[in-house]
């Protein structure tokens, strides 16, 4: 095989065996799938037809022309909503869709205004008021949530090349009887069993329920992924002074996108995380908050497209006063303040930023006037924030829905980026990425949260200028988080994360994955997303204050209030005292009983549970794209013609030469 | 491209051997032998040539002389080899005949010592086409095929499949001209073979022109049926010549 260009048209970009020949053969795509999901109505998302491959000629999309025959569409980013609606409308263009891929390209993006395959009020289902018909997202199109029998993917900027050459070369061939196709592999397991809802699928165990456990990536390093919720400074469990008021600072973990494993969330949410964190990260130096009035816990929250299912969640197992929310009690907590959308709010100079406010009280209107008093103390920094249009009709989609759904006369208070309208024109796509938000806004909210937070913990209304100068957020540390969280480049193996965990991916993903085991405070923690433990430990390492015996390793063990902080990074882990915990997050409506889920059915005791539309993920065995070279059917039967009509000539042949030359050996 | 398409190129690289060996080779056991024998001898020639070249492979070069030289130095090997393989042969020959003497059958015919030279070059022949085609065969059972940027007009495998179908033809027949030659002591004959051999080995040089192998496979089919001709004249001289003088006898 080594003279494998030896009496062969040789390429000198040369394989040197078979397998080297089978890959440039068959082409491997990179590329990012959307899945069928399913509620307790029916489904959306993607899937193959039914149990094979799905194989079809790779064609470009184009507006004016029509699809002769079942093709494997090519279409352009800024295409594509046009191109779904073409579906939902033309029947007959529909027919001639065998699978459909998305190309990719930082040149499109510059140039796309906005794309939101999302509603255009997402998840109006939870709305605390009734108008459900306002259009928070006017540029979302909802083509996620519609049901496609066919595969869609998303392609990456290599795949991308590659199946444009391969589709000019099909509309050039002069040939008609080979072609460039695609081979589709997403054969979705709820399509083969014929379970068609959340509720069949679930009994047959052919899909598992959408939550913070398992996030299966193509890839699969099976990561959980659930919620974090720290309190600053940590609260003495055993301590009976437990009757300090409490203010919930929340922000979210989790994105969505039509492509799976394309959901990063710059803006929404993680731009409120980044800002939480970096807050967090500034309250921590500050002396004396054991003496504040009040006090502060942290919450991040997974799972919140999909249902809100980490805030429902985080709220039942209070109810329940379970392990996993030890030491907080339900009544304590006075005001909830949530970080949503804030990467967005830096235009012209001015870092601007909307206070959304859950009805009035007397706890919002204090939070109101903390805000202002932050922003005053930070006069030099150009951040204005201001109350929400008063003719909007609530708060935006956020966790703060559930809070109110469960007690309608919870003080609570969103910060974004935005007044009536999203300003994030990729809301829930997987163009929401790094270059989406800007740092300074970021770091604006941070601030703004940081002093607002102290202010109102502190109860006073009068705090000196010099303690809240002394609250002042890390630039670098938000910058690095951005690039760690945002990006692959670093990605999660940057200084920062590593500092905490062993990361087991570069390139972060945020879907929030599905369930595969049982439900607990305590996971394994082998199987915990990176994000979720890097959260854990960077909270439990920031609100924490060192052990009485000192730092001493986790080896020996922590005891009663401690936990082991960065167990992973120095292999051996500090033990330090810190109220630090995972939250499962999954829909009230499910239960997990001896190995299976059920859906419960609704009840008036959880309203919100009663809308929830209950999301699972079918099950599927492999998922992938490739691309080769097929020739028609008839040329591979004109070839066996061949090899077999030239094996009987030549014993023909054989046969009348040996007649002949036995005959005229014997004339002789 | 399926598997109807994949038995296709391998009955064309080796359906003609296929044929040779069921109608003359199986009829005896000798000559099946011979064949197996000399497959594993040709196989392993190429095996010590590739271990030989390893430590130079790939050639990176975008001229052709390396591959010249390669191709040189396989081809010289090969036929010191095939005379190796003569004298081998000579002795074998020897042992039958005293044999055939001491069970008082007839000695090695002509006709006997022909159809020996055949098995061996047969058996060289599908040394080549298992090494060159046969092993690359088995993505062509998938449903992909594949097209060389050169020789973009015929798939990879069909023209593998027809250049070794050409190989097998000149191996199978140059082992019976060259056995000819050195029993007989004809200079034409021992020259031809290895001249052929080498000729047809820089030939496939062509086809790294672009859109070289359609004037690459012609040329190599002209000289396999260069060999077949000359083989067939040389053995008509022969046996009907030899045939006449013991007519004349």
């Amino acid at each position: 095989l080594i003279l494998l260009n030896f009496g062969t048209s040789g390429q000198l970009d040369s394989m040197e065996s078979v397998p080297d020949l089978q890959k440039a053969m068959y082409k491997f795509i990179d590329g990012y799938p959307c899945v069928r999901l399913l509620n307790l109505s029916g489904v959306i998302g993607c899937s193959n037809p039914g149990r094979e491959m799905v194989v079809a000629p790779i064609v470009s999309y184009r507006s004016d022309k029509e699809l002769s025959q079942s093709s494997a569409v090519l279409v352009s980013l800024d295409e594509i909503e046009s191109f779904f609606t073409k579906i939902r409308n033309d029947s007959s263009f529909a027919r001639n869709i065998a699978g459909v891929i998305v190309e990719s390209g930082i040149e499109i993006q510059k140039n796309l205004k906005g794309f939101s395959p999302t509603q255009k009020f997402p998840q109006a289902e939870f709305a605390p008021y009734q108008t459900t018909n306002y259009e928070w997202n006017p540029i979302g199109s909802g083509i996620m949530w519609n049901e496609y029998n066919f595969p869609v993917f998303l392609l990456s900027e290599s795949g991308t090349v590659t199946l444009l050459e391969a589709a000019t070369k099909n509309e050039k061939s002069n040939k008609a009887y080979i072609a460039d196709v695609a081979e589709f592999d997403l054969v979705m397991q709820t399509t083969k069993a014929g379970t068609h809802d959340s509720e069949s699928c679930l009994k047959e165990g052919t899909c598992l329920p959408l939550g913070g456990y398992r996030t299966r990536t193509l890839i699969d390093s099976g990561d959980c992924v659930g919620s974090v919720w720290s309190s600053l400074p940590p609260i003495n469990v055993s301590s009976t002074d437990q009757s300090r008021p409490v203010l919930l600072t929340v922000a979210s973990m989790d994105s969505a996108s039509f492509f799976r494993d394309k959901s990063l969330g710059a803006d929404s949410p993680f731009s409120g995380l980044i800002a939480l964190l970096a807050a967090i990260d500034a309250l921590s130096f500050i002396d004396g908050l054991d003496d504040l009035k009040k006090q502060l816990v942290f919450i991040v929250f997974t799972g919140e497209a999909w249902g809100y299912l980490g805030s429902r969640r985080f709220l039942f197992e209070l109810d329940l006063q379970s392990d996993a929310v030890g030491g907080l009690n339900n009544s304590l907590i006075e005001m909830v303040l949530e970080i949503g959308s804030v990467g967005k709010g830096f235009n012209q100079g001015v870092n601007k930023f909307y206070a959304h406010e859950a009805g009035v009280s007397s706890a919002t209107n204090e939070t109101l006037d903390a805000l202002k008093y932050a922003q005053e103390s930070l006069d030099s920094e150009h951040i204005i924030i201001s109350p929400a249009n008063a003719s909007n009709p609530g708060i935006p989609p956020s966790s703060l829905m559930a809070f109110l759904r469960k007690n309608s006369i919870t003080s609570g208070l969103v910060l974004e980026d935005f007044d009536s309208v999203f300003s994030n024109n990729f809301y829930h796509s997987h163009l929401d990425n790094i270059s989406n938000i800007n740092s300074s806004a970021v770091v604006a909210a941070a601030s703004l949260v940081a002093r607002t937070l102290y202010i109102l913990a502190s109860g006073d209304t009068n705090i000196s200028s010099s303690t809240l100068t002394a609250i002042n957020v890390n630039v670098s540390l938000v910058e690095e988080l951005m690039d760690c969280l945002l990006g692959c480049d670093p990605g999660l193996s940057c200084e920062l994360v590593k500092n905490y965990i062993t990361p087991s991916t570069t390139c972060p993903s945020y879907y929030v994955g599905v369930m595969l085991d049982e439900p607990s405070s305590t996971p394994y923690l082998g199987a915990v997303a990176d994000i979720s433990r890097f959260l854990w430990n960077f909270l439990a390492d920031r609100t924490s204050i060192p052990s009485k015996n000192g730092s001493s390793a986790c080896s020996q063990g922590c005891s009663k209030n401690e936990v082991c902080i960065r167990a992973e990074a120095d292999g051996k882990g500090v033990c330090a005292i810190s109220t630090t915990r995972y939250v499962p997050a999954y829909s009230t409506r499910l239960k997990f009983e001896s190995g299976i889920w059920t859906v419960l059915p609704p009840n008036s005791s959880d309203p919100m549970g009663m809308s929830d539309p209950v999301w699972t993920e079918s099950n599927w065995n492999a998922i992938g794209l490739r691309v080769y070279t097929v020739q028609d059917p008839g040329y591979d039967r004109l070839v066996l013609l061949g090899g077999i009509s030239v094996t009987v000539l030549a014993y023909v042949a054989i046969v009348i030469t040996r007649a002949f030359i036995t005959k005229a050996l014997k004339r002789d | 491209m399926t598997v109807a398409a994949g038995i296709g190129y391998a009955l064309l690289a080796l359906g003609p051997s296929l044929s040779l060996f069921v109608s003359v080779i199986s009829k005896k056991p000798f000559l099946i032998l011979t064949v197996l024998s000399s497959t594993l001898l040709w196989l392993t020639s190429l095996i010590v040539l590739s271990a030989l070249w390893r430590g130079f492979l790939p050639l990176k070069s975008t001229s052709w002389w390396p591959y010249g030289l390669l191709i040189f130095t396989s081809v010289a090997f090969q036929e010191g080899l095939r005379v190796f393989v003569w004298k081998g042969y000579m002795r074998l020959e020897d042992i039958l005949n005293t044999f055939a003497d001491k069970v008082s059958k007839p000695r090695l015919y002509l006709t006997d010592k022909m159809q020996i030279a055949l098995a061996g070059g047969l058996g060289h022949g599908v040394a080549h086409a298992v090494f060159f085609c046969l092993s690359l065969l088995t993505p062509a059972f998938g449903p992909a095929t594949f097209f060389v940027d050169r020789c973009s007009q015929i798939p990879f495998f069909l023209v593998s499949a027809i250049i070794a179908l050409a190989f097998v033809t000149i191996h199978t027949f140059s082992m019976v001209i060259a056995f000819s030659g050195y029993a007989e002591g004809n200079k034409v004959d021992q020259f031809f073979v290895p001249v052929v051999h080498l000729v047809a080995g820089m030939v496939t040089l062509i086809n790294f022109a672009s859109g070289g192998c359609v004037i690459g496979i012609p040329l190599l089919y002209f000289i396999a049926i260069l060999t077949l001709i000359h083989c067939g004249r040389m053995v008509w001289r022969r046996l009907i010549g030899n045939g006449r003088t013991q007519g004349n006898l």
